[in-house]
């Protein structure tokens, strides 16, 4: 080690005190409410896709028959009330899905 | 009965992530102020207050980003990372020219390169560091006040490597002449 190199580390090595540093740095944090929780957007997805399918099932001209809609795209039958109900709300779950994954991600 | 080990910053980053635990975030603050503080007062020629803002700044921005830290490099070097990116900021507000290389400035000569007393070169360390460039500066700061290795620096500084090393070179060069020639 070099002259100059000992010097640099000799004067590195000094120690600030505090000074109440902390307690400032402490002091201009955001407040706690506004960190973003983990589990908020996926509840609110999750919840809006579920309103959407209580919203498809009610409103469809299928009804309840969901599991026929299932039971008709099974069968490669698309274009059957029951088919489009089923439809939409696996559109709707497919997105929800998507929005968390890439929010996750 | 031992005293409790006291934990990681691995440890405390995990309680802040996963509990938002304020707590562990002074404790880590508490841990790096010292050194965080020193480096951006070298880069700042010695305003401690400005330093002392942008240091507050530094940690601010490690509470709102660190879920981005990903455990791969220690926690003072992406901090170090932060900090540096700060005082750039802060230097181009001031329309300041930064890094520069100075790649025609001559070395200066061995007339400095003798042995010189302990006492004397730390008192006018600081003057003679407030002369160097900002590249120069900021090199000298990552490598020795930072404790970085010289990738790191270039990472850190967004430098190339073989610039850090440039810098380093004519940083101590510089230095030794200016200590050697303040000798009574």
């Amino acid at each position: 080690m070099t002259d100059i190199d000992r010097v640099l580390r000799d004067n590195a090595r000094v120690s600030l005190p505090d000074d109440g540093f902390t307690t400032r740095v402490m002091g201009s944090l955001p407040p706690v409410a506004a960190m973003p929780r983990s589990w908020i957007h996926p509840a609110l997805v999750i919840g809006s896709a579920a309103l959407g399918c209580v919203l498809a099932v009610v409103l469809a001209p299928a009804g309840g028959s969901v599991l026929q809609g299932f039971a008709d795209l099974t069968q490669l039958k698309a274009f059957t009330p029951a088919a489009f109900t089923a439809l939409g709300i696996g559109i709707a779950l497919l997105v929800s899905a998507l929005v968390i994954a890439i929010e996750t991600d | 009965m031992p005293p409790a080990a006291s934990p990681s910053d691995a440890e405390l980053i995990l309680a802040v992530l996963e509990r938002d635990d304020r707590r562990a975030f002074a404790e880590l603050v508490q841990r790096h102020q010292s050194q965080v503080r020193t480096v951006l007062r070298r880069l700042a020629r010695g305003d401690t207050a400005l330093a002392d803002d942008l240091a507050q700044e530094t940690f601010v921005l490690a509470w709102r980003n660190l879920s981005r830290f990903r455990f791969e490099a220690r926690f003072s070097t992406w901090l170090y990372r932060i900090a540096f990116n700060a005082w750039q900021t802060e230097a181009r507000r001031k329309h300041e020219v930064l890094l520069d290389l100075d790649d025609d400035a001559p070395l200066p000569g061995p007339e400095g390169a003798h042995e010189m007393p302990d006492i004397a070169a730390r008192v006018d360390l600081e003057r003679a560091m407030a002369e160097l460039s900002d590249g120069e500066r900021a090199a000298i700061s990552a490598c020795y006040y930072a404790d970085l290795s010289h990738e790191e620096a270039a990472a850190a500084l967004g430098m190339p490597l073989g610039t850090v090393k440039t810098h380093i070179l004519r940083a101590k060069a510089k230095l030794r002449a200016r200590l050697g020639k303040d000798k009574p």
